[in-house]
């Protein structure tokens, strides 16, 4: 069977990372969420896949190519403009041989396990169109609402209001024929319209998946993502390709990649994660949920907690970086702080796109852009956001932004 | 309790014995094995694990073999080692032997096989079968003959499988006390221990009863009376569940698949014709005493059908646990006993109504498997239809087991003039709309509990608490919470707190409490007071209410009004879904939990 990726959403509640790339190139547990998307569609037997890419798409075809590294064939195609679902779907439409069913998959979603086991499993079952559908954590009105007769769809309500909150959600995972692109097409490139006429006829079945799921939407989706794939980690990995110094103390899913330094007095709780060629310094605390993409370089004396680096970034002498996502290519100077609550420990809100939301956690601290250099001494409040390409000052105090 | 599954065909067996004992799993699966017969001698596979993990050990699915037999075990006599799992074989590897049940008679067999030069290399009840047939074959020269031979010397209770490379193309097979079916299909033939195991091949199925075996071969099979040696006529039953539905389908879990099948079978129980029903409640009419008996999760049914007949029919029917029964059995010719059981065939209730047969009772039964031992052995049955249960936390049968109970009240409370025509048919009305509020409640609620599931997933100790018809919901939520999450729960009456337990409540003891809805008047308000005195007590209290207006909980769930005879049956799904969720949030083994099995058939 093949698959069908869709990237090109603008994902504009996701600023600052999704200034310079698709929401799927996003990273969580050291990984990109392509990647781990393209893994569990290889680990099922899928071998083509066609991906929809739009803004900043070279992210993908860059990092992914024709996809032989990682051993599928993969095709691209553009969406220009961000048209939504419908519009994404059509274009792949020539990729795609009618008679023949194929995964569709929504490319910012992220699961505790690889979801197309199942989603397989109930189309072998049903033989009939399949719908991946969940309960998201806590209940919300952010997704359309599904209604369950047995494992049949009867309805999808688009806007839920505060009355549906517990029902299932589409969990952006489908198992579909290829006459499908006809019906998005007949029915002026409308979703909603899809999902009704494939519930009459020939009926769409749910897939129930119940393990973890999380749809990225907000910066602070990264954490509580790269969290569910820590913990579905059992054992430390260490690369024997990794150099460790003496006097380093390992505790729990601690995984470390070839290449990487680690020197004397280094603490690391697990689960955490230090990729390729990471530099982490004399006494540095690396505590849970820490996750350090390749080349990154952390000074001596830093603390860092549940926080992900994508990659390529500098985070300089005695800092803490705690429930903060930081982008690629960042330098941060030696004693900076950022600040992950408030005093009166009420949840964070974050400024998304000019207007405040409460991010609902009472731990969180920043969310720094791809190539900010932040200098020396400087102290970052709770919730800030520093879009990419931001220059701060030594000794600064930032304030949101 | 263990699973047998058996093929004798004219092509490769493997996947088809590696599907049957893997169909068979909720029966026991802590290890599992096979025999087949290879070229002149009889080979063995087993080992510890799932019927999956000893797949990918000794490789099930590849056998080429014709015949053989399967295993999958829960240990009642020796531990779970290799040694111990099925099959057994005698000292020269001519017999393999499978076996569901517990021999009794088997020390002193085993004196006397060891006295006679026998060497065993398990501590199983079951070795001991392999031996005696080896030693009554050398006596006899003749394969049945030391079959038959063996079956009479033993005591206790068995289902049985054997192969043997004195007779390599045939199966040997026979029951007493554990159920043992034979599977007729096109050009194979099949044993099992119920029709999951050959489901997918054929619906034909011969029953054995106590006392018979059968001999199973390729083409034909046949069926003896272990006391005459006559072949006895038998009937094909054509099984009327689909393959279809006893397959997880788009469900994560059997438990959460079974849930969402509830509206679908309360539609099915409420179609079950009024004359299945009225002839129950005439046997109840006509009875001078009347016991309604289970075990488990049907014992807390019970208690809700004695609640309802008190309610509902003005009867005073009260609910006994089958496994005590026996102990306060005073039934005669007047008396009826009424057992629910879903599998048919749980052991403490088949010896209840074998007791109360005795002494000249008459039996009926709400049962859910066609054929079963139970089904066959009382006076009347109502066959509740629910399809196959797979999950070993039973929910949609204990449910339609409820609402047979009360269409058993409603038809007794008409007849006995506790209940107006109006209410009844307002009653009825109710039971119909039942479904529709399961599926709301599935729609719609399912995120909510999940929800508070995942909050509350670090409690250790809850209190389930409820009063009147409440309490044996109480009971059974309870119960489903240990179940498949091992976490404590203890059901109670609202009334019981003063009288002792209260001195547990603090701020680690989580309560649920269910509450009826406001209308109950004076069962609500009694309810409210027992949350009062756990809150006073700084307790938290989770509350499952009809009502709005009730917000003296700490976290609640309000459910939409609904008539009082169906009201309580809600409020049971959604403590379904919260041990569901629960057990997902602490990442348990939803449908086979750790120590239990599905159908109870050892005492």
């Amino acid at each position: 069977m093949k698959a069908l990726i869709l990237t090109g959403g603008a994902g504009r509640n996701l600023v600052p990372f999704s200034s310079t790339r698709p929401k799927a190139m996003t990273v969580v547990a050291g990984g990109s969420l392509m990647r781990r998307t393209l893994s569990h569609l290889r680990e099922v037997g899928v071998t083509d896949v066609t991906v929809v890419i739009g803004q900043h798409g070279e992210k993908v075809t860059e990092t992914f190519k024709d996809g032989h590294e990682i051993g599928l064939n993969l095709a691209y195609v553009e969406q220009q403009r961000p048209g939504g679902i419908a519009d994404a779907i059509l274009r792949a439409r020539t990729r795609f041989i009618p008679g023949e069913y194929f995964i569709l998959v929504y490319g910012d979603v992220v699961t505790s396990a690889n979801p197309f086991h199942q989603a397989l499993q109930s189309f072998n079952s049903f033989k009939a169109p399949i719908a991946g559908v969940c309960l998201p954590g806590p209940p919300t009105t952010r997704y359309g609402n599904v209604y369950l007769d047995g494992t049949r769809i009867t309805r999808i309500v688009e806007k839920p209001t505060t009355t549906g909150l517990g029902n299932y959600v589409l969990a952006g995972v489908f198992v579909l024929p290829v006459e499908v692109f006809a019906l998005v097409e007949k029915s002026s490139r409308d979703m909603e319209q899809v999902f009704a006429q494939l519930m009459r006829a020939p009926g769409l079945h749910a897939s129930i998946w119940e393990e973890g799921w999380i749809d990225v939407e907000y910066p602070w989706d990264i954490l509580a993502a790269n969290r569910m794939v820590m913990d579905t980690w059992e054992e430390a990995q260490i690369s024997r390709h990794a150099v460790i110094d003496g006097n380093v103390t390992f505790t729990g899913p601690v995984r470390i990649e070839r290449g990487s330094v680690i020197k004397a007095g280094a603490v690391l709780a697990g689960p955490c994660y230090i990729g390729r060629n990471c530099y982490v310094g004399n006494n540095v605390l690396v505590r849970s949920y820490s996750s350090l993409g390749a080349a990154s370089s952390i000074g001596y004396g830093v603390e860092l907690k549940n926080c992900v680096l994508f990659g390529n970034s500098k985070i300089g002498r005695l800092s803490f970086v705690g429930d903060s996502v930081i982008g690629d290519n960042v330098d941060i100077g030696s004693g900076t702080m950022t600040i992950n609550e408030n005093m009166d420990h009420t949840p964070v809100a974050v400024s998304v796109r000019g207007e405040p939301v409460n991010s609902g956690l009472v731990k969180l601290g920043g969310f720094i852009g791809d190539d900010v250099k932040v200098g020396a001494g400087n102290t970052l409040a709770a919730g800030t956001v520093l879009p990419p390409g931001t220059s701060v000052p030594h000794h600064a105090t930032v304030s949101r932004r | 309790m263990c699973g047998i599954s058996g093929v004798a065909s004219f092509h490769p067996i493997g996947d088809r014995l590696y599907e049957g004992v893997r169909h068979l799993e909720y029966r026991g699966y802590d290890s599992c094995g096979i025999a087949f017969v290879n070229d002149h001698h009889i080979e063995v596979r087993k080992d510890i694990g799932t019927v999956d993990e000893v797949d990918s050990k000794v490789h099930i699915r590849a056998l080429t073999a014709l015949v053989g037999i399967a295993h999958t075990r829960w240990a009642t006599h020796g531990k779970v080692t290799r040694e111990n799992a099925h099959p057994h074989q005698a000292c020269h590897g001519e017999f393999a032997v499978v076996h569901n049940g517990i021999i009794a008679n088997y020390k002193a067999l085993r004196e006397e096989l060891q006295k006679i030069g026998h060497r065993f290399r398990s501590d199983t009840d079951t070795e001991i079968i392999a031996h005696l047939l080896e030693q009554r074959f050398k006596e006899s020269g003749d394969i049945e003959r030391a079959w038959v031979s063996a079956l009479r010397a033993l005591e206790g209770s068995y289902a049985l499988a054997m192969i043997t490379i004195h007779d390599p193309e045939r199966i040997f097979c026979a029951r007493h006390e554990s159920p043992l079916i034979i599977g007729v299909g096109s050009e194979s033939n099949y044993v099992g221990s119920d029709f999951n195991a050959f489901i997918d091949y054929t619906k034909s199925t011969v029953i054995l009863e106590d006392g018979e075996y059968g001999i199973v071969s390729k083409d034909s099979y046949c069926v003896k009376s272990l006391r005459t040696g006559e072949v006895v006529d038998k009937d094909i039953t054509i099984v009327p569940w689909d393959s279809e539905l006893s397959r997880k389908g788009g469900y994560p879990h059997y438990m959460l698949k079974e849930i969402h099948e509830q509206p679908q079978a309360v539609r099915s129980a409420l179609s079950i014709s009024d004359d299945e029903i009225a002839a129950v409640a005439d046997m109840m009419a006509a009875a001078r005493r009347v016991h309604l008996l289970g075990v488990g999760t049907t014992y807390y049914v019970a208690l809700l059908g004695q609640y309802l007949l008190a309610s509902l029919a003005d009867l005073d029917v009260p609910a006994v646990s089958s496994d005590e029964f026996r102990h306060l059995d005073k039934s005669d010719r007047e008396s009826l006993v009424l057992a629910i059981s879903q599998s048919g065939e749980t052991y403490d209730t088949v010896m209840s109504l074998r007791h109360a047969k005795e002494r000249g009772a008459k039996t009926a039964a709400i049962v859910n498997v066609m054929g079963s031992s139970i089904a066959r052995m009382v006076d009347r049955v109502i066959l509740q239809g629910s399809g196959p249960e797979v999950c070993v936390v039973s929910t949609k049968a204990a449910l339609v087991q409820m609402i047979l109970l009360a269409r058993l009240a409603l038809e007794l409370g008409a007849r006995r003039g506790a209940l107006s025509a109006a209410t009844r048919r307002a009653h009825e009305a109710a039971l119909a709309a039942l479904p529709g509020q399961i599926e709301t409640i599935l729609n719609e609620k399912s995120g909510l509990i999940r929800a508070a599931a995942y909050r509350h997933a670090h409690v250790q100790n809850w209190l389930f608490l409820g009063r009147g018809i409440y309490y044996p919901i109480a009971l059974e939520a309870a119960l489903k919470m240990k179940e498949v999450t091992y976490v404590h729960a203890e059901g109670m009456p609202g009334g019981f707190l003063k009288h002792g337990t209260l001195s547990l409540v603090d701020d680690k003891l989580y309560t649920l409490v269910f509450l009826p809805p406001p209308a109950a008047g004076e069962l609500h308000a009694a309810t409210m007071s027992s949350v009062e005195e756990v809150k006073a007590r700084g307790g938290f209290v989770f509350g499952f209410t009809f009502d709005g207006a009730d917000n003296i909980f700490d976290d609640r769930l309000v459910l939409a009004p609904a008539p009082d005879v169906t009201a309580p049956f809600l409020p049971l799904v959604c403590a379904q879904l919260l041990a569901y969720f629960t057990a997902t949030a602490l990442k348990r083994n939803v449908d086979k939990p750790r120590s239990l099995a599905k159908s109870v058939t050892v005492a």
